[in-house]
């Protein structure tokens, strides 16, 4: 029996627009495993990070079941969600304009703690201060410094350490190296994965940099246009990736190693918009491999081999 | 090297941005050429000098603060530095055009994709109002846009869209000499992909020469003849494609591969370069990415490095060379 932490059921999340609905998120299910990390890839306009907040209930999800340690946090009352965000915390892309700017490492990271009430006392908050800010390596140093007086991949940190605060298990990853550069990303990358171990934190890693997902997962889920297309382990769906989504996902990275050179797979146009969008496939508009079935009804996921599930109707027959 | 063959040539390029109670040491002499027709990648991470470097190239820095304080850039055999405003205008989109990050921000809301088009052609080519129109919407389908769009505006058109109008702009004049600063950082991969391929397809087509600057290896190995490694205001290491990313010789080279993760071997823990990028206001005397180095010595502290050549055009400026011994790790993995 696998110890699931977190199951999403039929999450959906319509935003009302004045073309008519927009499916951000349209019914995606997926469970994680305590202590793994999934990683969500896709592009821009995905739903990827609505999923991610929808699962905090930092946007309200319009349908759908998200069993959290055996609780549905969907039905819980604000009150109840509030305590239930200290189990899940969420690191955000930008480490500039998630950090108030007013206030200093100290009081950043002090603030949900008091709001937690987890520690009282001037002098035992400032000492768990330190602790974490030693944990995410941060000198000491800096604990009266302003997020203006520090680069990227410091601010990063405080962000980490502030989720770290509450002694989450689960801790969304919305992006968290895209802002920063080469040398600092996999600074940054090393210590998430220490605290992994060290810490058995799960995460969910929403990102659109497939190597650093590759890199990074246990499972990989890849969305296109608020669906779940494919999801795999990670090294099976590197190794075998069938939607032809995500087939050209992967031939469009490009490799920084003049030994792998691969046939690029180049999709024409672009994505179509996630508004009233017909009972059909939806990567039909782009997709180089499509024949009449795909006219029919919208794909759904289907499990080819243990563990590799694929919405397409091609490599489900 | 035949003289004739290369078409930019920019040498001992040093150029600050001087603040009231400090100075910013931008660009510290720098020195390249791009050959007619080829492609230089410039490659660093944020704050390297990079794009500094290719305003230099247009004469665009902004002044004040921006002093460029010595060097000299030939275009053709001509210096840049010395023509008038007047003829910079000329050169400007006509002999180098460029492309910015960021197509969202890069064109005018207020007028048609067009009429964007055609005001480059009418101001450097002295076509009519329709003639220019015209050509725009041969412009538009050639980066792969119906022509009929020429009446919309910007907002109408996507991410992708967006960065191929610009590209669209920067080729009207069929320019000698392209400078792309990040030109697909803003878009999604498979849009990049496509934006790529359109650029190598009519680099090709025009045999016009390109200044790619990113911070992206990939897109260097997929797109580059050449690669120019920045760090700190200075060119730490140039070569051939292959020279740089088979046989890299600079510790801070290595350092950058190292950071990437590894394709073959997806669990094999990032190897990042430990600390930070030195404040470019206060710069040590020596060599700038010392301090950070794993094969440092206390001299390299202490005494400005200088370029050791490997034969070719293969050089990197590390003091550690000195000893003819001296190889850094990477070497061992790809012998």
């Amino acid at each position: 029996m696998s110890d699931k932490l977190l199951e999403v059921k039929n999450l959906k999340k319509y935003f009302k627009t004045p073309k008519g609905q927009l499916h951000a998120v349209d019914d995606v299910s997926f469970t994680i495993e305590r202590g793994k990390t999934l990683g969500i890839v896709g592009e821009s306009g995905c739903g990827k990070s609505t999923t991610g907040r929808c699962i905090m209930r930092l946007i309200e999800p319009t349908s759908g079941q998200i069993i959290f340690d055996g609780v549905d946090l969907a039905s819980l009352t604000n009150r109840q969600m509030r305590k239930a965000r200290k189990d899940i915390q969420i690191i955000f892309q930008d480490p500039f304009s998630s950090l108030d700017p007013r206030q200093t490492v100290l009081q950043a990271i002090a603030e949900p703690i008091i709001q937690n009430k987890l520690i009282t006392g001037k002098e035992a908050i400032e000492k768990r201060v330190l602790e974490l800010m030693e944990t995410v390596g941060l000198a000491e140093r800096l604990i009266n410094s302003y997020p203006h007086e520090l680069d990227g991949g410091r601010r990063q940190r405080i962000g980490i350490a502030r989720a770290l605060s509450v002694e989450p298990k689960l801790i969304i990853c919305d992006e968290p190296v895209s802002a920063l550069d080469v040398s600092i990303q996999a600074q940054i990358l090393n210590l998430l994965e220490d605290l992994q171990d060290k810490l058995g934190l799960t995460y969910i890693f929403i990102t659109h940099d497939l190597s650093v997902v590759n890199h990074f997962s246990d499972d990989i889920a890849v969305m296109y246009l608020g669906k779940m297309v494919e999801k795999a382990p990670a090294d099976e769906l590197f190794a075998n990736p069938m939607h032809p989504y995500t087939r050209a996902l992967l031939s469009a990275i490009p490799v920084p190693d003049l030994r792998y050179r691969q046939e690029r797979i180049l999709l024409k146009g672009e994505i179509t918009s996630p508004v009233n969008l017909p009972d059909q496939c939806r990567f039909l508009k782009r997709c180089y491999s499509s024949c009449e079935n795909c006219r029919g009804k919208e794909p759904q996921m289907v499990e080819v081999k243990p563990g590799h599930f694929v919405a397409c109707h091609l490599c489900s027959r | 090297m035949e003289n004739d063959r290369i078409l930019l040539e920019v040498s001992n390029l040093t150029v600050n941005y001087e603040l009231e109670d400090e100075t910013v040491e931008a660009v510290r002499d720098v020195s390249f050429y791009i050959e007619k027709g080829k492609t230089l990648g410039l490659v660093g991470e944020t704050g390297a000098g990079k794009t500094t470097t290719a305003l230099s190239i247009l004469n665009l820095i902004p002044d004040p603060p921006g002093v460029i304080r010595s060097g000299k850039i030939t275009l053709g055999g001509e210096s840049i530095l010395d023509k008038t405003k007047k003829e910079m205008t000329r050169i400007r989109g006509k002999e180098v055009s460029m492309i910015f990050q960021d197509p969202m921000t890069s064109l005018n809301p207020v007028f048609t994709v067009g009429d964007q088009i055609a005001e480059a052609l009418m101001i450097h080519e002295g076509l009519d109002k329709s003639a220019a129109f015209r050509k725009a919407q041969e412009m538009l389908e050639i980066v792969g846009i119906p022509g009929e769009r020429a009446h919309e505006y910007p907002h109408q058109f996507s991410g992708g869209m967006k960065q191929r109008v610009v590209i669209a702009i920067a080729l009207a004049c069929n320019p000698q000499l392209l400078i792309a600063d990040e030109p697909t950082t803003a878009l999604d991969v498979t849009i990049q992909a496509q934006v790529l391929d359109l650029m190598k397809e009519l680099k090709k087509r025009y045999g016009m020469a390109m200044l790619l600057i990113t911070h992206d290896l990939g897109i260097i190995a997929e797109t580059c003849d050449y690669v120019a490694v920045m760090y700190a205001g200075q060119i730490i290491e140039r070569g051939t494609l292959e020279e740089i990313f088979n046989t890299a010789r600079h510790p801070y080279t290595e350092g950058l591969f190292n950071s990437l993760p590894n394709i073959a071997d997806r669990k094999e823990r990032l190897k990042p370069i430990p600390g930070l990028m030195p404040d470019p206001t206060k710069l040590p005397k020596g060599c700038a990415f010392a301090p950070r180095c794993p094969y440092a010595s206390p001299s390299c502290i202490e005494e400005m490095p200088e370029d050791i050549h490997f034969g070719g055009s293969h050089f990197c400026r590390c003091s550690a060379y000195k000893d003819p011994k001296f190889h850094i790790e990477r070497e061992d993995i790809n012998e």
